[in-house]
């Protein structure tokens, strides 16, 4: 009866089993202890350097090994359970940085793509954190591009080993790693017997000889996180340590960094939740009122609330979902997440900084060092401009499939999809209802949250209009169209958080947990700002609307670039 | 002070007839006058009414009038060429023409014939090479008597005031506007107290500082004035001109030098400038060795009065087989380059489209030299290889045209198409 119905995935929102949630609470104990009692921010920021006693606790507390299977020496921990961990690390950025880079990149590759004998050498010594990984990718010259990487592995005459010779920068772990995920180029032969230089992924040991690193570099943020350049030369690496196949290093790279994305989001709303908790609004008194009962500093309070809310929805949404059986690809939903918490921590800490108004200046108060670590979140693990490309054209891609699907169709002479496409554009211009399933009879969210339910349906129809009308005006040239993509993408960064935090609330609401009407209230406020950005976006997204200011934008920068300078004249010019 | 006019005018009547007599044998020596009437009358007070000062007034506006006179005779500006011509020792700038104004308007305080002086002046300025000077115009048109010619009374104002004067005013103002001179605040006092409000020439006025400001930025690449004289510096500047890169980089390879040898042989070298960007370095350096590239040349290029010539170094475009379209799928590791769809860019949606879109190929580099012969050319080639060492391997062929300067002579070395399959043998032609 229905047209559609919501996926599975989304609704209900995933759950954890009792037994599972009462085993993460049992790690989540002795990690927030230590945490707040030996981890010593200030010192590890002001040293840049994380002492070895801090590295040994968190060896021994397992956390080098979170998503390694027991079988290794892992806690073998699912995505939602290293989500709900990352909450807790991510109270000191440079830890949560070293660990980032040392499992969810690091020793990734071996994980997902490695040969059973690779995973009995390396991931046991990994686990225990006896040896630290890192991850080695981008070169001076190459960041996304995979054509300029100059690193090369030649192969040896006998054929057992690679030489490899290059340099890699920027590399988080680089000096305390010993085991090291290489990308290089070997030549590799064609089935048409062309000779072609593809990426291939290395397992990269220091001991192979050869592994030397720079000085580890002075940064803004994340100080304690160890990160420098390093160079290859001549290291020998047997054929065995080879991550799947000679040529295959590319879609190996996609992988790990599509893989790691989506902890950020509950990282964030972690580390969020912490600053919530600030008393300074209580304490500090102006005009025989406290600071906490003026308008505008209860708005910065709201909003830390609601960002951190959607992050931990959208966080815990997708690792449920990466959780499922059949380990589904959930990249583009990652990617979603993260562009979300690295601009969302951004803002909430600058109003958090912005609430205690000088103090927070101060280098005596965490808020300037929790600012200048959270900064990196937007640039790290793709950089928040080229992820939106990412989110935008893959959605684009899907449909595309489907909308040259309808097209051939209607070539092809089939009437009845031609007339469905027109009787459907006839009563868009009168103005439908949307019914997508989620309120009404059979609707799978509470009737609380209709009127956020019946916006999110509303927004997702449209949505879908409008980028159907975008891949016909520019088909596949759409991918030099960057304006246009960043706006689709907002769009459904919105949506996807529209639809997380209603899964969430009535979830919330169904089974009664604490405070449920507080989230509710969370969800609506969102819901409703995210709505109507939503429909300003996608009238910019319109041929020619007003609102629409990309080719002034365009012309602007063209102007400006050509002369690499400000181009107007000074208010105090004259001509005569 | 009508009256006081009127009883001037009356005595230097009865005066002038009588001296009219005495000022006949004057007019043998006609150079003399305008010398002689400034030197016998600088000492007398301008205002001070006095017999014999009105009989000297008379005798120089008698002298005036026969100066007139012999001009409505001759057709010649006479005294007034003496003025500007009379500095014999100094050279012609500024300072003399600023002294052959003053020189006039003191020997007389009516200023007698001051349109004929100002016509004379405007026409002198470009000899002197002061026609871009504000200060000077604003002297010739300080030289009009003040509050005389503005109206005062209806009648006045309707007909035109004066419209001989005011002609003059605007022939002034004309000139400026030529030359692109802006007036400044100073020029409108004078005419507000010449003229008054209203008149002609202040209304030229207003007109031209209207359209002055807004014009002055209207041109997007101004040539600076003066153009540099030197050689390089011109060079340099058309260069980077041409070129419209700010990343490109200026070489000067070879400075302009003439050497007499031990033998007493004359050698002269010419300069040559070259330009390149590093977006021109990287297409060359993707040149394909087998393809020639090409010189050519000259070509002319107009700063303001000045042409200059110019050589370019291009190649040709590449047929379409071996045009890079492809874009390989595993490019970026974040994002995908390209999207694996049916779907073309909506015919109704393409706005871009240009006519004069024309396939050329690639330009490597231009260069500027003092002479446009195959030998300084092939030197800037040689100079050239140090950045780009592809150029050492691709042939180069030298298409010139012959240049402004040289005459089709039919000799040996071909001034047309010329080959150098390597740069050695280039070097053995040096």
């Amino acid at each position: 009866q229905r047209p559609w119905s919501p996926p599975e995935e989304v609704f209900p929102y995933p759950e954890i089993s009792k037994d599972e949630l009462e085993e993460i609470n049992q790690f989540v104990g002795p990690v927030e202890k230590f945490f707040n009692e030996e981890v010593d921010s200030k010192k590890i920021d002001q040293e840049a350097k994380i002492p070895p006693e801090t590295l040994k606790g968190l060896k021994s507390l397992g956390l080098f090994g979170m998503q390694i299977p027991e079988e290794y020496g892992g806690l073998g921990l699912s995505n939602t359970m290293y989500a709900r961990l990352g909450e807790i690390t991510s109270l000191d950025g440079s830890i949560a940085v070293t660990l980032a880079a040392h499992q969810a990149i690091g020793l990734k590759g071996i994980l997902i793509a490695g040969t059973e004998e690779q995973k009995a050498k390396y991931l046991p010594r990994l686990a225990s954190g006896e040896h630290i990984a890192a991850f080695c990718l981008t070169e001076p010259g190459s960041g996304s591009d995979a054509a300029s990487i100059q690193t090369r592995a030649t192969m040896s005459e006998d054929g057992k080993s690679f030489l490899l010779n290059g340099s890699k920068v920027w590399i988080s772990n680089g000096g305390l790693a010993d085991i090291f995920t290489v990308f290089a180029k070997t030549q590799v032969v064609d089935k048409d017997g062309a000779k072609k230089d593809k990426i291939t992924a290395f397992i990269v040991e220091r001991a192979f000889g050869g592994v030397t690193n720079g000085k580890p570099e002075d940064k803004l943020g994340i100080r304690g996180s160890n990160t420098c350049e390093v160079h290859f030369e001549n290291t020998k690496v047997p054929v065995e340590n080879v991550i799947g196949e000679v040529g295959g290093g590319f879609k190996v790279a996609m992988n790990i960094l599509n893989s790691g994305r989506f902890s950020m989001g509950s990282g964030a709303a972690g580390m969020i939740k912490k600053l919530i908790g600030s008393e300074y609004g209580f304490k500090k008194k102006q005009f025989n009122k406290k600071l906490c009962d003026f308008g505008l500093i209860q708005e910065k309070f709201t909003l830390m609330a609601q960002k951190a809310y959607v992050m931990e929805s959208m966080a815990y949404l997708t690792a449920g979902m990466m959780d499922r059986p059949g380990e589904p690809d959930c990249s583009v939903e990652a990617a979603m997440v993260k562009i979300f918490s690295s601009e969302g921590a951004w803002t909430c800490v600058s109003e958090a900084l912005q609430v205690l108004g000088g103090l927070g200046y101060m280098k005596d108060y965490p808020y300037e060092r929790y600012l200048r670590d959270s900064r990196i979140l937007m640039i790290f693990e793709g950089t928040n401009e080229i992820l939106r490309m990412y989110v935008a054209l893959t959605g684009m891609q899907y449909a595309g499939k489907i909308l040259t699907e309808k097209i051939k169709d209607i070539k092809k002479g089939g009437v009845g999809t031609a007339l469905q496409m027109l009787a459907s554009k006839l009563r868009d211009s009168v103005g439908r209802k949307v019914d997508l399933g989620l309120v009404g009879e059979g609707g799978v969210t509470h009737c609380s949250l209709e009127e956020s339910a019946k916006k999110l349906e509303e927004n997702i129809y449209y949505f879908g209009i409008t980028v159907e009308g975008l891949l016909r005006r520019f088909g596949k040239t759409i991918v030099d169209e960057q304006l246009i993509l960043k706006r689709v993408a907002d769009t459904v960064i919105n949506l996807y958080g529209m639809t997380a935090t209603i899964s969430r609330a009535s979830r919330s609401i169904s089974i009664g947990l604490h405070n449920h009407d507080h989230e509710v209230l969370l969800t609506n406020i969102f819901c409703t700002e995210a709505y109507f950005k939503n429909n300003y976006t996608m009238t910019q997204l319109e041929k020619y609307a007003d609102e629409n200011l990309d080719d002034s934008i365009k012309k602007v920068a063209q102007q400006v670039l050509e002369k690499r300078a400000y181009l107007c004249s000074h208010p105090l010019d004259r001509t005569f | 002070m009508n009256y006081v006019r009127k009883l001037l005018l009356a005595r230097e009547l009865a005066a002038g007839l009588g001296i009219l007599r005495r000022a006949a044998p004057r007019r043998d020596f006609p150079q003399l006058q305008g010398l002689i009437c400034a030197q016998c009358f600088r000492a007398v007070p301008a205002r001070s009414i006095q017999s014999s000062a009105i009989r000297a007034r008379a005798e120089l506006t008698s002298s005036a009038k026969s100066g007139k006179e012999e001009e409505s005779r001759s057709g010649a500006l006479m005294p007034f060429q003496e003025l500007f011509e009379g500095d014999r020792k100094g050279d012609k700038d500024k300072a003399s023409f600023t002294r052959a104004v003053e020189i006039f308007c003191q020997r007389d305080i009516r200023r007698r014939g001051h349109v004929e002086f100002i016509y004379a002046a405007l026409k002198k300025m470009p000899e002197y090479g002061l026609e871009r000077d504000l200060e000077v115009y604003n002297k010739i048109l300080d030289v009009f008597p003040k509050e005389v010619f503005v109206p005062r009374n209806f009648i006045q104002k309707i007909f035109t005031h004066y419209p001989r004067q005011q002609e003059c005013a605007l022939h002034v103002l004309q000139q400026m506007e030529d030359n692109g001179v802006t007036p400044n605040y100073q020029t409108k006092f004078l005419l507000l107290q010449i003229f008054g409000e209203k008149s002609r020439a202040i209304r030229k006025y207003w007109r031209i500082m209207y359209w002055f400001p807004k014009l002055k930025h209207a041109n997007p690449y101004p040539v600076p004035d003066p153009l540099p004289q030197d050689p390089i510096d011109l060079a340099r500047f058309t260069l980077q001109r041409i070129a419209a890169d700010l990343s490109a980089k200026v070489t000067v390879y070879q400075m302009a030098l003439t050497d007499i040898t031990d033998a007493g042989k004359e050698i002269t070298q010419p300069h040559i400038v070259g330009i390149q960007s590093p977006d021109q370095q990287d297409l060359l350096a993707h040149h394909n060795p087998d393809r020639p590239v090409f010189v050519e040349g000259p070509f002319r290029l107009w700063l303001k009065k000045t042409c200059v010539y110019y050589y370019i170094l291009r190649g040709d475009p590449l047929p379409p087989e071996e045009r890079e379209d492809v874009i390989d799928p595993e490019r970026n590791f974040y994002c995908p380059l390209s999207l694996d769809l049916d779907l073309d860019q909506g015919i109704w949606d393409d706005e871009e489209f240009d006519v004069d879109e024309v396939v050329e190929g690639p330009i490597f580099a231009i260069c500027m030299a003092g002479a446009g012969d195959q030998n300084t050319l092939a030197k800037w080639i040689l100079g050239l290889q140090h950045t780009n060492p592809v150029l050492s391997q691709v042939p180069v062929v030298f298409q010139l045209t012959p240049g402004p300067d040289e005459l089709p002579l039919a000799t040996d070395s071909e001034n047309g198409e010329e080959e150098i399959p390597q740069s050695q043998h280039a070097k053995q032609e040096l």
